[in-house]
């Protein structure tokens, strides 16, 4: 049996690929070496608490008579999840001050940039226009590689510049991109370095599409996609770790940790292109190794999953998000990330926006940190599970004197995620979440350009480490994309 | 040249200059290829707890490449695997040494016959000093958290369920978990005590660790008498308190009724998933279908044994860790028939689309499941 594809690994990237091969009648294999699917997108029990994992915002979503990429995806693979329209309701620290709470909508966000700091709105206003053109030339891009720049004159003007250089541009206080730009925290790159362009087609979808939230657990999504993969004959199989991909005659031999040989003609890997290359290929692949050598991983971290035994108002956890930062600059921010206790975290209430997501008179708080490169650095795994419980206690003090709020007595259950868990679980170099930092000359809008470039015959790579870098609808939409494009050259051969 | 193209080809001719060699490993990568998923150990010293009940000294097998031991927390278990007759089975045992001895490569189990046991017999009769054995990384939620638990911790242990108390005090003991222990042990007769020098001893010299035996059948000076009570448990409560419970269903069920009476919250008491067994009201026997990747092969299963012993008895390799419906090692996807699981705990998601855990479901018709091996 030869295959038309196999894919390795049941991530959103992996099934919105499979997804859409198998939908186009191609002979598609799923390989993943849990027993579940998802990869870094599940959820685990703890006594009576479901916690889901990484997966927590849709920022690509909308709503019916707006919807976003990815409702428009799901229509098309005929899977129909519920989800819940979140609101804007976070609250921001500092250790220098800064203290301010946005509940609303963008325009509230707005209301409170300019109050603290007049003279933002101007700029911001422009801003969410620019978005706009950004997102639809963007669009023009990816179908076609090339547009008319002349039709998208700020597109072209701020290419090649960083968010604080173009923000400046437009006149916007430098304290009020700093605070826009909070959500470079889900981005993983300092705003000097990260490319206009890929902040804002971010915020475009954080603007105009507003943030959902699944009703349901994530594995029940996950298992929606595995239900309608199979449906349209697609195979997938649990338990088969892929150790090897050869060449053989015109095809591609994946050799699986239980000694099963599979064969396809073409591979996707919803895996980095690092960890593929350096540990499933025999030999080196030199140009490989260039870019590998040119970039840098993004952020990996440490995630406390807290089950409390009480309503999360008579807590006092009445924001859906907390951060807490150093300062509101991302690149002091980043900085001062290299000790595994550090001030920057954030934490993530579910209930606020969501009544089903733990049992009755209980809440679920997610508090989460993260490192860049060699932060997270254990040598000796003796010391390990003291050094992760160390971590999370400090975290939860953190949160509890920053915010003033006692959670520590109402904990039942907790669970702590480290880099290890997530490189264990899912084979991501460094365990890092976001895949590839996106930087300098390595942003998606450089790696999609480049796209063609940087083609290589009979693999291609979807996920949070390709094209569009992390984050679940950047997962969900590199299936799509790159199994159209393959299906693309497909027709054309034929 | 148009921005588009001048970016295309800056990226180009940056990466060019890069060096191709290849990218070292991380810390993180480095730790995590070190870990040892199956650890192979020999059993180097085998002691008579009981009459029943044997503990056997393991360290690792370095002719099969195991070099030390994975490290673990007072309370979790490792998972045996062996060859019984043409027969591949596991069994969980919960780690009965310190954590410290871990480090030195010292890991103990505690073992005590059970009834028609396939495996616990195999290990008692045949298992010589020497001998190898295939064994899993410790794993298991069944521990102490300085974040989650209070500072006085209150043990119920029935049986064998002193396993992982032991490793416990152990670990208090030894300055990795800083509590106050009492541990409230509940067995037949004197001579049913396991580990009775260490639980004297430990008396004798601990602040922070205490042993409180209580004998069921037996009337003994220097014992308690009867089930453990409310009144035996109340004066050792502080205000805030942490209760682990480990043995059999019996036990949880009078307890939960005696901490329900001590107002202790919900959130205080933690138990180990130890004893899963259902007896069905007839035993009948059923056609079980499995349909793996490349094959489909047909065996009978029975009413009072679960999916997986029969698996087992069959001689299919199927995966399997815990035994007790919680690490979703052994998950697999029921096509057809009717089931009973018990004591399972899995996200909803799961049951809704059909994911069994083998370990823990009994059949109750002709079943067809999908394993993939």
């Amino acid at each position: 049996m030869v295959y038309d594809y196999i894919i390795i690994g049941s991530g959103l990237g992996g099934l919105s690929a499979g997804i859409n091969l198998a939908l186009n009648n191609k002979k598609v294999l799923i390989l993943e070496k849990n027993s579940l699917p998802g990869g870094l997108v599940t959820t685990f029990k703890r006594g009576r608490f479901e916690f889901d994992t990484s997966l927590y915002d849709l920022y690509d979503y909308g709503s019916e008579e707006n919807s976003g990429t990815i409702k428009n995806l799901f229509k098309k693979y005929d899977i129909d999840i519920e989800t819940i329209q979140a609101p804007l309701n976070f609250k921001v620290k500092t250790e220098n001050n800064e203290d301010y709470e946005v509940k609303g909508n963008i325009e509230d966000f707005i209301l409170e940039l300019e109050n603290l700091k007049n003279g933002s709105t101007e700029s911001l206003k422009e801003f969410i226009a620019i978005t706009k053109e950004v997102h639809e030339a963007l669009n023009k891009l990816k179908n076609n590689f090339s547009i008319n720049e002349e039709e998208y004159p700020r597109f072209n003007k701020y290419l090649r510049m960083n968010v604080i250089d173009a923000l400046t541009d437009i006149n916007m206080p430098k304290e009020t991109i700093h605070r826009l730009g909070y959500l470079w925290l889900y981005i993983g790159s300092p705003l000097n370095k990260l490319n206009f362009i890929d902040f804002a087609e971010f915020m475009y979808k954080f603007i105009f599409k507003k943030t959902y939230v699944l009703r349901n657990k994530n594995l029940d999504l996950i298992l929606k996609m595995v239900n309608k993969f199979k449906e349209y004959n697609g195979n997938i199989y649990y338990n088969e770790e892929v150790i090897n991909i050869s060449d053989i005659n015109d095809l591609k031999l994946i050799i699986t940790k239980t000694g099963n040989e599979y064969k396809c003609k073409h591979v996707i890997c919803n895996l980095s292109q690092r960890y593929v290359y350096k540990n499933l290929f025999k030999e080196p692949n030199l140009e490989v190794n260039k870019l590998e050598n040119a970039r840098t991983l993004s952020m990996n971290g440490v995630v406390v999953y807290l089950g409390l035994n009480k309503n999360h108002s008579n807590i006092g956890l009445n924001n859906y998000k907390y951060y807490h930062f150093n300062n509101i600059n991302s690149l002091l921010n980043i900085k001062n990330m290299n000790s595994l206790y550090h001030n920057i975290w954030e934490a993530t209430v579910p209930n606020v926006v969501n009544m089903n997501a733990s049992p009755n008179n209980t809440t679920i708080l997610v508090l989460k940190t993260n490192y860049y490169d060699k932060t997270f650095n254990i040598t000796n795994i003796n010391d390990y599970k003291k050094i992760k419980e160390d971590i999370a206690l400090d975290l939860i003090n953190q949160f509890e004197e920053t915010f003033n709020i006692d959670i520590r007595e109402y904990i039942e259950e907790i669970e702590i995620a480290t880099p290890l868990t997530f490189s264990r679980y899912t084979n991501n170099v460094n365990g890092s979440m976001l895949g590839y930092m996106r930087l300098g000359y390595d942003n998606s809008i450089h790696r999609l350009i480049s796209y063609k470039d940087e083609i290589q015959p009979k693999i291609s790579f979807v996920g949070g480490s390709s094209l569009f870098g992390g984050g679940a609808d950047n997962a969900i939409y590199s299936g799509y994309y790159i199994s159209k494009m393959l299906l693309k050259v497909g027709d054309n051969n034929e | 040249m148009n921005n588009i193209e001048f970016l295309r080809q800056e990226r180009k001719d940056i990466i060019k200059d890069y060096p191709s060699k290849e990218i070292p490993n991380t810390i993180v990568d480095d730790l995590v290829k070190s870990i040892n998923e199956i650890q192979y150990v020999i059993v180097k010293e085998i002691i008579e707890e009981t009459k029943d009940t044997k503990s056997f000294i393991l360290i690792p097998d370095k002719s099969k490449g195991t070099n030390t031991l994975e490290p673990f927390k007072a309370g979790q278990y490792i998972s045996i695997k062996m060859f019984i007759g043409d027969t591949y089975v596991t069994r969980a045992y919960s780690l009965s040494s310190s954590p410290k001895d871990a480090i030195n490569g010292i890991y103990r189990i505690t073992i005590k016959r059970v009834e028609k046991g396939l495996v616990s017999n195999a290990l008692l009769d045949d298992m010589k000093v020497g001998d190898g054995l295939a064994i899993s990384k410790p794993t298991g939620i069944f521990t102490y958290n300085k974040i989650r638990d209070e500072e006085n911790v209150i043990a119920i242990a029935g049986g064998c369920g002193i396993t992982p108390f032991m490793s416990l005090a152990k670990s208090i003991i030894d300055g990795i978990e800083d509590c106050y222990l009492t541990v409230f042990y509940s067995v037949k007769t004197e001579n049913d005590i396991i580990f009775k020098k260490d639980i004297e001893l430990i008396n004798k010299k601990s602040k922070k660790v205490k042993f409180i035996i209580t004998l069921t059948r037996e009337d003994k000076n220097d014992y308690l008498n009867g089930h453990i009570t409310k009144d035996m448990i109340e004066p050792y409560l502080k205000d805030f308190n942490t209760i682990f419970m480990c043995g059999p269903k019996e036990l949880y069920k009078s307890m939960n009724e005696i901490l329900n009476e001590l107002n202790i919250p919900r959130k205080s008491v933690h138990y180990e998933n130890f004893y899963t067994e259902y007896t069905p009201l007839e035993i009948n026997t059923y056609e079980l279908k499995i349909l793996m990747k490349n094959k489909t092969e047909v065996i009978t299963c029975k009413s009072n044994e679960t999916l997986l012993v029969s698996l087992e008895k069959a001689g299919i390799k199927a995966p399997s860790l815990c035994r007790v419906g919680t690490c979703g090692f052994c998950r697999s996807i029921l096509i057809d028939g009717k089931i009973k699981t018990v004591g399972e705990s899995k996200p909803k998601a799961l049951t809704i689309n059909d994911y069994i855990h083998p370990c823990v479901t009994y059949p109750e018709s002709d079943i067809v499941i999908r394993i993939d091996i």
